[in-house]
């Protein structure tokens, strides 16, 4: 499929990229090698699905015109291909809403898109029913809380993605003054036990690291660290 | 002891094969709620004797301990309990990618009344969502290498009616050469089979 270059980059990545077929390949492998869901590509995948139609419609035309049968083969892969791209894009994005739903809804709700919001307000509601009909009803007063153990502590029941796990990433660029451990945010998995390294980590392009995803997530977030 | 029949449910979790769920401990299950009330009873006893007495909570006496002891194994259970609903409950959404939105009778069987709701209400969401998306999010599992693949009928289908406005008699062992689009929900039914090499 080609369709110009792509302005629609809004994250201030100097990159350009040829077409919005591997925009999209790019988006689908980050979704699927991150921890966590990431901002949803809405420009891109309006645009997708446009040019699918197109495909589909020429695919069609071609058919009925009786044009050589290879041709159109080749057309129709490429159209299978985007469109395995696109809904593997959606599914990766759905797996995860349906594992993390109420650490997502109460945390990333702004890097859905409207339809996954109303999905995961509805698997949220669907699970919480099922929990407390299943489970907390029968439990006694102040311990019925889906989210925390009893009534009085913060939110300590909610499963959350795991942002210490290790990602194969790449960067065009030069980045310096990566903190790998921050101690800082206590909320990840107790990971005290690793030596904290003091030194920043810097990052030279075109290199292939192995990190922890925290680590290296602002820039994830920035488009500037490509995850393989 | 306390806790021990909670610990059975996680560990059936645990040790069960991954993704497979067994029947649902419905026994166990209600003895856990059980001891959940019972140390809710105990905890209010200790409660109520350091009040008539006019301690105050915070002396560590043993009322105080004993209390503490109720209330954390009531917490223990509690998340024993939520654990095995829980990942029962992400095996039952998984299901619903693998076999689709209907649950099949030999897994029904295993599962309690709240579960076959959550399973129901679960699908309609996952269909609600891909009809809002207009996209068939449950067909194109694999990446696609070639728009047509030979399959082998293993079920007998007879005449059948392909998306693709073709028909095709699908005698059982007959091979056909088909749109990958066309084969791929009997594919996943077990009907067919993709002939490789």
């Amino acid at each position: 499929m080609d369709s110009g270059l792509d302005s629609g980059l809004d994250s201030g990545s100097t990159e350009v990229y040829e077409t919005d077929v591997e925009l999209l390949k790019r988006a689908w492998r980050q979704e699927k090698a991150a921890p966590e869901i990431l901002q949803f590509e809405s420009a891109l995948v309006r645009r997708i699905v446009e040019q699918i139609q197109l495909m589909e419609e020429t695919v069609e035309e071609f058919t009925e015109s009786g044009i050589d049968p290879l041709t159109v083969s080749l057309y129709q892969m490429d159209l299978d291909r985007t469109q395995f791209l696109l809904r593997s894009y959606y599914r990766i994005r759905l797996q995860k809403i349906e594992k993390y739903m109420f650490h997502i809804r109460d945390n990333a709700e702004s890097r859905l898109s409207d339809k996954e919001k109303v999905f995961v307000e509805r698997c949220c509601a669907d699970l919480q029913t099922h929990l407390e009909r299943s489970v907390l009803l029968q439990l006694p007063s102040t311990y019925q809380s889906v989210f925390r153990q009893s009534s009085e502590k913060e939110t300590d029941m909610v499963p959350r993605p795991h942002l210490d796990t290790f990602v194969v990433c790449k960067t065009k660029y030069y980045l310096g003054h990566i903190q790998l451990e921050d101690n800082a945010d206590g909320e990840s998995d107790s990971s005290a036990s690793q030596r904290p390294l003091d030194e920043p980590f810097e990052m030279e392009p075109n290199v292939l690291y192995f990190v922890r995803y925290k680590a290296v997530k602002k820039f994830v977030d920035e488009g500037k660290i490509d995850l393989y | 002891m306390y806790g021990t029949n909670a610990i059975q449910l996680v560990k059936e979790i645990a040790n069960g094969e991954k993704g497979q769920l067994t029947a649902f401990s419905s026994n166990l299950f209600k003895d856990v709620i059980a001891e959940c009330s019972q140390h809710y009873e105990d905890l209010q006893k200790s409660l109520r004797k350091m009040q008539e007495a006019g301690i105050d909570f915070q002396t560590q006496n043993e009322d105080h301990y004993g209390f503490l002891i109720h209330h954390l194994s009531l917490l223990r259970n509690k998340r024993c309990l939520m654990t095995y609903m829980h990942s029962r409950a992400e095996m039952l959404r998984n299901l619903i990618w693998k076999v689709g939105y209907e649950i099949p009778e030999e897994i029904e069987e295993k599962l309690n009344h709240t579960e076959k709701e959550y399973f129901k209400k679960h699908s309609e969401a996952l269909r609600s969502y891909m009809s809002r998306v207009e996209l068939h999010l449950d067909m194109d599992m694999v990446p696609p290498k070639d728009p047509y693949i030979k399959v082998r009928v293993l079920d007998d289908m007879g005449e059948v009616q392909l998306p693709s406005f073709n028909t095709a008699n699908f005698a059982q062992h007959s091979m056909h050469f088909l749109k990958r689009t066309d084969a791929e929900k009997y594919i996943s039914l077990g009907k067919m089979e993709e002939l490789t090499g």
